[in-house]
């Protein structure tokens, strides 16, 4: 699985999963922190609807972790402060680079996780949905 | 202006900031940052929003350490904000991947998609209740499980719902015009300081990092007649938008390849401002242009206002204040605005002097003359 869908599932989940597949690689291989945990910020380029064309909105602040494991060095990535989770990421990011054995068998359950985010924000979308409206407009 | 310098009072210095750590300790109640995350979320976002920071953590403990103060807070998020790295830029945010949590429109009661009032204080009646006086937490929990319950009984569908821009419906109609999408590299105030004639990007960067009550003056004042524009809004959405990146040192630029690194909560306006253009025939006819306006957060107000500002600022017209980029741009900004008028308390004890011995050596010429 490659890295777009990966960490969006990771993120966006409970992340006992991420912690899962991390501890499961550290457990078994030597990983090396290349840049502990730290709060940064990254600039939100976006395209506005009026002309189409970019500007930067702003800063977000994001929390980066850089490890190497097997030669490979893995970054996490992820908004606000979350030391952990970033370090997860960035040890699952090395491992799919180092293309560890062990991450053939988490595919089944990233898919899993993914159809449980999906129902997830469905359900809520659905909750919202009681919140749909019909203006009407009288007759004078 | 030259500045001279002034020294002393470090002990009364050192008593007034003791007295500020007394003044918020001694009623001996201790606010957390989870409770005003729980419930200032408009703060937080204005914070977020004037600052250009997003962090809701850290909105809130500038919110706590700056006792409520937006100014203060503001200036304790740009402050920190200059001390972090930024080391990456996002891909561009693609407002259409929202997930919307409110959208409604004022021009179209039929939007494709459908109107969606979300949580909003529009339809309530502004009248104190009297009952949070005394709220119990006990009382809460159970209307949270109520509502909860009541909520459980909801179908909901297989798949996630996108909703389309109701802009790019009317485009499709030819209702307006359409614009290839333009990649050029945005301008960066934070980076370079800002030129007149000035760039759209820049002016949209600005606003969005505005003071949230000196951007509502300035729209208001364009409906008012100090502009000239006064538009219908089209669309309004507030949710919340994916952020990926590549990585910096990236050669592939498969896209399947980014890091996705979270959400942030954002409110989108299109407003739509007829204006009168000539046709082929060259005779006046009626078209609509587009205000765009976007802010951290929840805040629908100073989005509405700035995307009147941005189409009064795309028609340049210095017989109107809120047409002139330099008035608008130059303004807004909290920290700029705030610094500024708040230096005048610092001493100014050798201008101030050097202004009055000036009039008092013209009083002393006038009564010599007199005499």
């Amino acid at each position: 699985m490659k890295r777009r869908r990966r960490t969006e599932i990771l993120i966006q989940g409970d992340g006992r999963l991420a912690k899962e597949m991390a501890t499961s690689v550290t457990n078994k291989y030597e990983c090396r922190e290349v840049t502990a945990p730290e709060q940064g910020m990254i600039m939100v380029k976006m395209r506005e609807s009026a002309k189409n064309s970019l500007f930067y909105m702003g800063e977000v602040l994001i929390t980066e972790a850089k490890v190497e494991i097997s030669g490979e060095i893995g970054t996490g990535l992820i908004v606000g402060m979350d030391e952990l989770r970033a370090e997860y990421l960035a040890i699952i990011d090395a491992a799919f680079k180092a293309q560890l054995p062990e991450m053939q068998d988490w595919e089944l359950r990233l898919l899993e996780e993914e159809r449980q985010i999906n129902k997830a924000k469905a359900q809520q979308q659905a909750e919202l949905f009681k919140t749909k409206v019909n203006f009407e407009t009288m007759e004078v | 202006m030259g500045y001279v310098p002034v020294k002393g009072g470090t002990q009364a210095i050192d008593a007034s900031i003791k007295r500020l750590t007394y003044e918020r300790l001694k009623g001996q109640e201790i606010l957390e940052i989870k409770t005003i995350l729980s419930t200032m979320g408009s703060m937080v976002d204005q914070v977020m929003s004037e600052s250009s920071l997003y962090s809701p953590e850290l909105a809130a403990l500038a919110i706590k350490q700056g006792e409520g103060s937006m100014e203060e807070a503001v200036f304790l998020m740009r402050a920190h904000r200059s001390t972090l790295p930024r080391h990456y830029y996002s891909e561009t945010v693609e407002v259409e991947t929202m997930l919307v949590e409110r959208r409604i429109s004022a021009s179209f009661k039929d939007i494709p998609g459908g109107q969606l009032l979300g949580a909003t204080y529009d339809y309530t009646h502004r009248l104190l209740d009297f009952g949070m006086m005394e709220e119990n937490a006990e009382v809460n929990r159970k209307w949270l499980q109520d509502y909860r319950d009541s909520l459980s009984v909801i179908q909901s569908g297989q798949e996630v719902v996108y909703f389309p821009k109701v802009v790019d419906y009317l485009r499709e109609e030819g209702l307006f015009e359409t614009f290839e999408p333009d990649n050029a590299q945005p301008t960066d105030v934070t980076k370079q300081s800002l030129q007149f004639p000035t760039t759209r990007s820049a002016r949209l960067q600005v606003m969005t990092r505005g003071q949230t009550g000196a951007v509502t003056s300035f729209g208001y004042a364009s409906l008012r007649g100090y502009g000239e524009v006064h538009p219908t809004v089209g669309e309004v959405r507030v949710g919340k938008v994916p952020i990926y990146t590549a990585h910096p040192n990236k050669t592939d630029l498969d896209p399947e390849d980014q890091f996705y690194i979270g959400e942030i909560r954002i409110t989108e306006v299109e407003s739509f401002v007829p204006v009168t253009v000539k046709n082929t025939n060259n005779e006046d006819a009626l078209e609509f242009e587009i205000g765009y306006g976007v802010c951290y957060g929840q805040n629908e107000t100073k989005a509405i206002a700035m995307s009147i500002l941005d189409q009064c600022l795309e028609h340049p017209n210095t017989e109107f204040p809120t047409h002139d980029e330099e008035f608008v741009l130059l303004h807004i900004d909290s920290v700029e605005s705030t610094g500024f008028i708040s230096h005048l308390k610092l001493p100014h004890y050798v201008t101030f002097q050097s202004k009055l011995d000036s009039i008092r050596q013209v009083k002393k010429e006038g009564t010599a003359v007199e005499s």
